[in-house]
């Protein structure tokens, strides 16, 4: 696998055709001044990952206002075979929403389609556009007495289209299944314009094929995700919060187990967070408190809810939860919120787990999923594999332990020198990536494909598969105008 | 030495806090409440000055509501001794609390009592001063730094445009700041104990005190919410605008 590098290298030139040529001047002057910038200044916050790690070339970014001038965007793109970029909040851990180098495209940009179309409480559904911040989601249905389950570190900047393209999953997928489990209906502009209109607000539709589900997970390269209808719950309002520290990586799935069952079911949170991820948020973020007097190698935060007021009967059930866990070892010391101040305290904790890694230095991500009850014997056999190809690397895990999905990342050793370290990225992509394949495990748990994971996709996907993929792109986008170079 | 501790039950820091529709007050139904922050800091101070060796004994007191015992239980689980818990439904006044502290610190016989500089509910500011002119004794208030020498208290404010380090004679009353220190949390293996730690309860009738209020709250309303700014083409529509639109010129 490549080594990706902006830096690396000056960027190429590139030619347009004629027709993309006057492609791009026909959707300038459909969109009006306001609705697309074109100088490399300011298009650059659009061509550069989150990550810092890749860069493209755009012609323009547009700012669709609506799905007819989205619509009539990628109409002039198709016939001028122009690429697409569709770009929600660019927070992609995988490249998947910047262009690629050295070629022509178009940015469609989707943070002024940011309208909430319908709020239906008594159906449990919101009809929303594709530029609505996560957290602005989150909040308009808290405020309606309702809650919209999906949660991850970047909901205040990601949006809820790429959310759905790439199928995000998120610190609540235990309970409530990830992003394409929340839709009950979608909008996509289709590669040649056409819109596809389905806002069914419906649990129940066994009319064909479920066209929607092609489109979550695509991550752009089959359609443009322009709205949906999503799946509202009762808002929670007893959350029972834990830190604890656990024995051993297996003491906390046996810790799992037990919460499930003796809450009668309402855990909502299960992250892991492994001793280094602690270290680094006390170093690099401001106002962290390690929760804990003593220092422990693995940690849990456990989160039982209630939609019920003042649970107490489940509050009573979480201490003995605990209490247990601790009597019988699996639990070596925990602290409980006594406040929402504490207990964001503790998220914050788990939160700010990327970014502080980030302020460390280089760090080579895996976001890998396996059955849950294969996490302990991964863990440790990915650890060693990791071992023999850096012995002093450092192990950044953590994650959604609930449902199998580890960030299993790999910090540089803390005095090596960085192009050492970042010239073992694929040895250690994979020594990780073939343990996770001996335990039925997958490549990209919740963060999808993107650039990153393109090459190494066809290695564990199997062959059969990956044609099916392919026969369905080229039906739906013959001429691979949307997302070129993502996915597939 | 003994230290007792005022712990207030308050809407949580961070709930956002709604006014009743009726404008008689805030919304208090199935709202999250928790330990007024500044009185952890508190807990946290006397439970230090314990492990420092300079207390033996910490005294959590709260008045107020049945579920006050909670918040009670929480001090306890984070490290206080025992706890006091003097029963009253319905509003109290800053003066109310300090007459029942003072009849409590009469009949426990503390050497310094830590009460948080204010309550997040009602920003009073009042209960700390109050008690400590009850008592007659000194008072250290707003201190982010705390040193115990023989009989007295070496402290320093958080004063306007600085710090002020004072010195006060024992018994006193400190009033407590962000800046003094972190609290801790409470450990699973602290709340079980704490769960044995006694509870005392009075009423305040039964302190000699005569819990009425003296304050009628009239109306609690939503502060104006915040009006959209306007863009301005140029300075001489700003300068009209500052005349004739905002009257600040």
């Amino acid at each position: 696998m490549a080594i990706p590098n902006v830096n690396a290298a000056e960027l190429q030139t590139y030619k347009l055709t004629t027709a993309q040529k006057d492609a791009v001047d026909q959707i300038k002057s459909l969109v009006g001044p306001r609705g697309y910038v074109s100088k490399t200044e300011e298009m650059e916050p659009h061509l550069v990952d989150w990550r810092g790690v890749y860069k493209g070339n755009a012609e323009l970014v547009c700012y669709p206002i609506n799905t007819r001038e989205v619509s009539d965007i990628v109409k002039i793109c198709s016939a001028a075979v122009m690429p697409i970029v569709p770009q929600g909040g660019n927070t992609s851990m995988c490249g998947g929403s910047v262009p690629l180098k050295n070629s022509a495209s178009i940015i469609l940009n989707f943070s002024r389609m940011n309208q909430i179309r319908c709020f239906d409480k008594n159906n449990y559904t919101m009809t929303v556009e594709a530029g609505c911040v996560l957290q602005k989601l989150q909040q308009t249905a808290s405020d309606a007495d309702r809650y919209f389950p999906l949660s991850l570190a970047a909901e205040g900047s990601c949006m809820i289209g790429g959310n759905l393209a790439t199928n995000a999953g998120g610190t609540n997928v235990l309970r409530y299944g990830n992003a394409r489990e929340l839709v009950l209906g979608l909008e996509v502009v289709l590669p040649d314009g056409q819109i596809l209109s389905g806002l069914n607000a419906l649990r129940k539709d066994n009319t064909g094929y479920d066209l929607k589900n092609l489109f979550l997970g695509s991550e752009g390269t089959l359609g443009i995700i322009t709205a949906a209808v999503l799946k509202l719950f009762p808002k929670p309002r007893g959350i029972y919060a834990a830190y604890c520290a656990v024995s051993s990586i297996s003491a906390a799935i046996e810790l799992l187990d037990r919460a499930r069952k003796e809450s009668g079911d309402c855990v909502e949170t299960f992250e892991l967070i492994s001793r280094l991820v602690m270290d680094l948020v006390l170093k690099h973020i401001p106002n962290c408190q390690d929760p804990l007097e003593e220092r422990y190698d693995h940690y849990v935060l456990l989160e039982l809810v209630s939609t019920a007021e003042n649970d107490q009967e489940l509050y009573n059930r979480f201490e003995r939860i605990l209490e247990g866990g601790m009597e019988d070892g699996l639990i070596l010391d925990a602290a409980l919120a006594q406040s929402e101040v504490q207990r964001q305290a503790f998220w914050s904790l788990r939160e700010n787990a990327t970014e502080s890694q980030k302020l460390e230095g280089a760090s080579i991500k895996h976001d890998i999923a396996v059955p849950v009850s294969a996490i302990p014997s991964f863990y440790e056999a990915a650890w060693q594999a990791i071992l023999e190809v850096e012995p002093k690397a450092r192990l950044i895990a953590f994650g959604h332990a609930g449902d199998g999905n580890l960030h299993f990342n790999v910090a540089e050793p803390a005095n090596g020198k960085t192009q050492d370290f970042i010239d073992n990225w694929g040895r250690i992509n994979t020594a990780v990536h073939r343990t996770v394949q001996i335990f039925g495990g997958s490549i990209s748990a919740e963060h999808g494909i993107g650039q990153l994971k393109r090459d190494e996709l066809t290695h564990y996907k199997p062959a059969v598969a990956l044609d099916l993929m392919q026969k369905i792109k080229s039906a739906i986008d013959p001429n691979s105008i949307m997302n070129p170079g993502k996915v597939i | 030495m003994k230290v007792l501790v005022p712990v207030k039950r308050v809407i949580d820091y961070n709930v956002k806090v709604r006014v009743k529709a009726d404008q008689t007050g805030v919304e208090l139904a199935n709202v999250k409440m928790s330990m007024n922050p500044f009185d952890e800091i508190s807990i946290e101070e006397a439970i230090r000055l314990k492990e420092a060796g300079h207390a033996e004994e910490v005294i959590a007191v709260s008045v107020g509501v049945q579920q006050c015992q909670e918040t009670i239980r929480t001090a306890l689980a984070m490290g206080a001794d025992r706890g006091i818990h003097v029963v009253h439904d319905g509003d109290i006044e800053p003066l109310v609390v300090a007459k029942i502290l003072k009849e409590l610190v009469d009949k426990e016989g503390p050497s310094i009592v830590i009460v948080g500089k204010q309550a997040i509910d009602d920003d009073s500011n009042q209960t700390g001063q109050m008690l400590a002119a009850l008592l007659g004794w000194g008072q250290a208030t707003f201190v982010s730094k705390v040193e115990i020498e023989g009989d007295s208290i070496k402290a320093t404010r958080e004063v306007d445009g600085g710090l002020e380090t004072i010195s006060v004679m024992l018994p006193a009353v400190l009033t407590t700041d962000l800046r003094l220190n972190e609290p801790r949390y409470a450990s699973l293996p602290n709340i079980m104990k704490a769960k044995k730690k006694p509870i005392e309860q009075f009423t305040p009738v039964e302190l000699g005190v005569d819990p009425s209020c003296r304050i009628e709250i009239l109306k609690v309303a939503e502060p104006p919410t915040r009006e959209a700014g306007v863009k301005v083409s140029d300075v001489g529509e700003l300068v009209d605008k500052l005349r004739n639109t905002a009257k600040v010129i």
